[in-house]
């Protein structure tokens, strides 16, 4: 029930933000040289950014560029753990021990210098679309090891279990043992495992943007978003500046609650 | 008897932990052979080792398994397949965690009969039809393999592996167990529908077992399974002579006499075809 309000609250978020996109006679990039830092007005509902760019518009795409990039980053990241978890689970025991002890460099990595790192070995005339897309790509890169440990422990289980063996028994090949016993029983590992990553990536993200390392300009992201808040002209001319972390926020805990319903249903 | 179908010589053992010293036996085209031990004497990793699985198990075997000349446990993964569920299957000990609870019956036998034939649905709807009514299970419509293994009894499940195992009509069928976790009235039946299929069909059993009774109702010969070899080797008939102190014990287990059990089973040992359910049985269903 709580469930269903909260989807239902997400689809209606991402459809008014599609809807706001196609009507609104701006783009994300368009600057109204005369209205920088409007508060609401008629022609700027929500008002404008320093560079006098609708706020509306540039909430409503950050808003769509933000769930698609992370909900593609974290199936990325998902289907990689699931990979090499289950590779783990299956191979001679020195494969195993290679791959989770890369799998455990990984986690043991100082990943937030490392992104920033590979964010910023982007060349400078990198188009705004490349970075969102590496910003992304190296979000998926450095997410995928706790999962794959989950999922490795549980393809571990699976492995020895009895409806395992008798599927051998009836001369079952590899991807049948794969799509008839691993998959189903995986499901309710893995779409948790994606769940938690969609909002940690979205932060993760935000962060990245804070630091002047996430999507690049134009393209406005939440953490390019989030950035206006230290601009203390501009907090004190429009409340409307915080529009962004509250959608933020809203967004974060529909998708927890969605994390925590899969969670106790498994 | 005609010429051994599979010759055993096997070792076995769990990362150093010797299970199996020295199992020799042949069986034989059509016979029906027991394999009694005790608990702990290696039974279920002597079927582990039979079919080249024990590695899935932590276990390591070594020896031979020769299924028409072929070493089972040599030959590549991808041979080995192909013989297990088509030469040589497995009724497996526990009828509820060898079916995966999360798909369906229709599923299991979708993807076995896949493993060893390219011909459509058509064929295995056929083949399902005919295996279901063998195995008495519900044959008049497809609500029965909708189900998924939860929704089903523990007799029924096993019927349900027994039709797996017989999908491919193997030469070999192995027993592991299959009435343990069963109920009394259930067991006989089981029993019954494996001496039907052995005798009717002429499928060579291994029935693997702690209950001596059950093998002297079911098999032909038996072995005696003792400290990971065969102790004793012997006709069902013939057990009365056994030597073996393993033997022994087992014979001094049961709760009659030998020799009355096999009167009572005599109509099986005389060699007369007996398709049909135990006496004991009918009483029940009528």
């Amino acid at each position: 029930m709580k469930n269903r309000f909260s989807a239902a609250v997400l689809v209606l978020m991402i459809a008014s933000a599609a809807l706001a996109l196609r009507l609104a006679p701006y783009n994300y990039a368009s600057q109204d040289r005369d209205a920088a830092m409007a508060p609401s007005t008629a022609r700027h509902v929500t008002g404008t950014d320093e560079l006098g760019r609708d706020r509306t518009v540039r909430v409503a795409a950050a808003l769509l560029i933000g769930l698609a990039g992370a909900a593609a980053a974290a199936a990325i990241t998902t289907t990689i753990a699931a990979g090499i978890g289950v590779l783990a689970a299956f191979s001679p025991p020195w494969a195993t021990a290679i791959l989770m002890f890369v799998s455990d460099a990984f986690l043991s990595l100082p990943w937030l210098f490392l992104l920033m790192m590979a964010r910023s070995l982007l060349p400078l005339t990198a188009s705004p679309l490349e970075t969102a897309v590496a910003t992304f790509l190296v979000l998926a890169a450095f997410g995928w090891p706790a999962c794959a440990r989950a999922v490795y422990r549980g393809a571990t289980a699976l492995r020895s279990a009895e409806w395992m063996i008798q599927g051998h028994a009836c001369g079952l090949q590899p991807r049948q043992l794969i799509r008839l016993h691993l998959v189903p029983h995986l499901r309710p590992l893995l779409l948790p495992q994606f769940l938690i990553c969609v909002p940690v990536f979205i932060v993760a993200e935000a962060n990245l943007g804070a630091l002047g390392l996430g999507v690049g300009e134009p393209m406005p992201s939440w953490g390019a978003m989030l950035l206006e808040l230290d601009n203390s002209a501009l907090l004190a001319r429009s409340h409307w500046v915080f529009l962004p972390i509250v959608l933020l926020v809203v967004v974060l805990l529909i998708l927890e609650s969605f994390t925590a319903e899969v969670e106790n249903h498994a | 008897m005609s010429a051994p179908l599979m010759q055993v010589r096997l070792r076995a053992d769990y990362g150093g932990r010797c299970v199996l010293k020295d199992v020799r036996f042949d069986l034989c085209a059509g016979e029906a052979l027991g394999m009694v031990g005790t608990s702990g004497a290696g039974k279920t990793t002597l079927v582990m080792a039979l079919l080249g699985l024990l590695p899935w198990r932590g276990g390591n075997a070594s020896g031979e398994v020769l299924i028409d000349g072929i070493n089972l446990l040599t030959m590549p993964a991808r041979e080995a397949r192909r013989i297990r569920g088509k030469r040589i299957a497995l009724v497996p000990q526990s009828p509820m965690t060898a079916l995966n609870a999360a798909v369906s019956l229709r599923s299991h036998f979708d993807e076995a009969w896949r493993a060893h034939e390219s011909t459509g649905r058509k064929a295995l709807d056929a083949r399902l039809h005919q295996l279901m009514h063998d195995v008495q299970l519900p044959t008049n419509d497809d609500s029965f393999l909708r189900r998924k293994p939860g929704q089903i009894s523990v007799g029924q499940a096993q019927r349900v592996l027994i039709a797996m195992a017989l999908l491919h009509r193997p030469s070999i069928l192995v027993a592991d167990e299959p009435t343990s976790a069963l109920d009394l009235v259930t067991q006989a039946e089981i029993i019954g529908l494996l001496r039907q299929l052995n005798r009717r069909n002429g499928t060579a059993l291994l029935y693997i077992s702690h209950d001596l009774v059950s093998v002297l109702q079911l098999c032909d010969r038996l072995a005696v399974l003792d400290c990971g070899a065969i102790a004793e080797c012997s006709q069902v008939a013939q057990i009365e002579q056994a030597r073996h102190p393993a033997t022994l014990s087992l014979l001094h287990a049961l709760p009659l006499p030998v020799r009355v059990l096999l009167d009572h089973f005599s109509p099986h040992l005389n060699g007369s075809e007996q398709a049909q359910l135990p006496e004991q049985v009918v009483p029940l269903h009528s």
